[in-house]
């Protein structure tokens, strides 16, 4: 810890000499040999940031505080990527002195790198404003979603009544799902409903795991546990390796859901695979499942893909 | 030199420190029960925390461990921590409490010193349900003579019954073979959750 933490100090006071070298020696400063150098995705775009965040040059700070100065306005969203980037962009080409013409594909990816990096801060303010959104039984909307999850899950089965001891059919805990909740408020059951409708497939497969006579566990109960993982993987910055290397698309509500869908896609096939004897080996399980995620995302070449097996068990 | 130097002023600090926390009166009681505590290095204490789903069991155990209660999920399973004080481990178990969990509650009695018992005041249509739970494990030969400790949750609520109400409907005043407490708390802001664990303090049992 203590080498740790002197490296870091030792690493304040040389890098503006080791950039300075790498400048002299290459020509190029630093986020051009990161866009040249480093593969596109996580890879690039942390470093990418991390470049940025240390930066001591006054212009790239102001940059950086007007672009999180539009995420606390709610205002990086696509349709104002242009009016927030192009100032923005231009502005660390004059101060880094690069040539726009001669490196045309350097401005596509660090625009590129930017989009992700925001989208990002962007994400996790809606995920906190879906979170701290509580679940409220006299709001119509939301007692359609549930509903809803209801029919998505149980297509062929009608629910009896709004209270119903039926609920624990898909893993809620009593007769009224409302309690159930908890601290990751309506951001669970958003993410069990994007579950459901997305992947109908998956998510059947999934519930019928859920009901198997020795291996069965509570479907909803379970999902929110992993509402609650997927939301500190994304609050601690381990689930950019995740989002960045998404192709085709930025950090967003949607594909936060895709990452939820595919933790709990995996989480089944562990559980199922180590065989518990019941419920109660859950906290184990799940940690160790946590662990392997992790360690999986530390690893900036990772790819994410649910890989869809049908199996019987 | 310099790093001796270091050390004793390190030391001088923490021990102002120390000194600090202990006047200020919400710390005190804490550092009571710490102290207490150590007069007991060797012991550790196995607390079994049980209740109905949504009674508010986690969010109590997460306030002993002095960790943040806004993102708390339902158990599936159980949680356990341990709750470290010089030389003396506190470990806490809770239980998940939803019905297909129950049956698995048991499993978890051997050995226990101190038996938790949390009640949701405001969740009326559920107090016998609770009543009866609580009646079951009160005669579990590996529960007996294990001191019960009720906690009264959620006296914020407006529809909250007083605690004493609860222990009226819990039957409490019947139990004649272990020592009992109620004490009315709100375990998502920590009120009265202290005063719950010093009355533990108390009455740890001396271990055959």
């Amino acid at each position: 810890m203590i080498f740790l933490n002197l490296w870091s100090i030792l690493e304040w006071y040389l890098r503006p000499f080791i950039k300075w070298f790498f400048r002299k020696t290459t020509r190029l400063c630093e986020l051009q040999r990161i866009c040249y150098g480093d593969k596109s995705g996580a890879a690039r775009t942390c470093n990418i940031e991390k470049s940025l965040m240390l930066s001591r040059t006054q212009n790239v700070k102001e940059v950086v505080s007007y672009l999180d100065s539009t995420v606390l306005e709610k205002t990086f969203v696509p349709a104002n990527f242009r009016d927030i980037l192009d100032p923005s962009i231009s502005i660390i080409l004059r101060v880094k002195k690069i040539n726009p013409k001669l490196h045309t594909s350097f401005v596509y990816s660090f625009r590129r790198c930017l989009e992700q990096i925001w989208s990002y801060r962007s994400l996790l303010n809606d995920v906190e404003d879906l979170r701290t959104l509580q679940f409220d039984s006299n709001n119509e909307l939301h007692e359609e979603k549930l509903l809803n999850l209801w029919s998505r899950l149980v297509p062929d089965t009608p629910l009896e009544s709004r209270v119903t001891k039926q609920w624990q059919h898909i893993g809620f805990q009593g007769d009224d799902p409302k309690t159930d909740f908890r601290g990751m408020g309506m951001l669970g059951l958003e993410n069990l409903l994007f579950f459901a409708t997305e992947y109908p497939e998956i998510s059947s497969h999934v519930l019928s795991h859920s009901l198997h006579p020795t291996y069965g566990y509570t479907f909803a109960i379970v999902g929110i546990n992993i509402t609650s993982m997927a939301y500190y993987l994304l609050k601690d910055g381990s689930a950019k390796t995740y989002m960045f290397n998404a192709k085709r698309c930025l950090p967003n509500i949607d594909l936060f859901h895709r990452f939820y869908c595919y933790l709990f896609y995996e989480f089944d096939k562990m559980w199922i695979e180590s065989k518990p004897e019941n419920i109660m080996e859950f906290s184990m399980i799940f940690r160790k499942f946590e662990n392997a995620v992790r360690s999986e995302l530390a690893d900036p070449a990772s790819v994410f893909r649910i890989k869809v097996e049908v199996d019987t068990i | 030199m310099f790093v001796l130097f270091g050390v004793s002023n390190f030391y001088k600090l923490t021990q102002l420190k120390f000194a600090w926390l202990s006047r200020s009166g919400q710390i005190n009681g804490l550092l009571n029960i710490l102290r207490k505590l150590r007069s007991n290095p060797d012991k550790e204490l196995r607390l079994l925390l049980l209740g109905l789903d949504n009674a508010g069991k986690t969010t109590l155990l997460k306030q002993l461990a002095s960790e943040d209660v806004n993102h708390v999920t339902p158990t599936a399973g159980f949680n356990i921590k341990s709750v470290l004080s010089s030389g003396f481990k506190l470990n806490v178990w809770d239980i998940g409490g939803q019905r297909k969990i129950r049956p698995y509650w048991r499993n978890y009695f051997e050995n226990t010193d101190i038996l938790i018992y949390v009640v949701d005041c405001s969740d009326h249509q559920r107090l016998e349900e609770t009543s009866l739970e609580l009646a079951e494990l009160l005669q579990d030969d590996k529960l007996r003579g294990v001191p019960l400790l009720v906690y009264a949750n959620k006296q914020d609520l407006d529809t909250a019954l007083p605690a004493s109400e609860v222990a009226q409907h819990l039957g409490l005043h019947l139990i004649r073979d272990r020592t009992w407490q109620i004490q009315a708390c709100v375990a998502i802001e920590g009120t009265g959750v202290k005063e719950g664990m010093e009355w533990v303090c108390k009455n740890i049992p001396v271990r055959k």
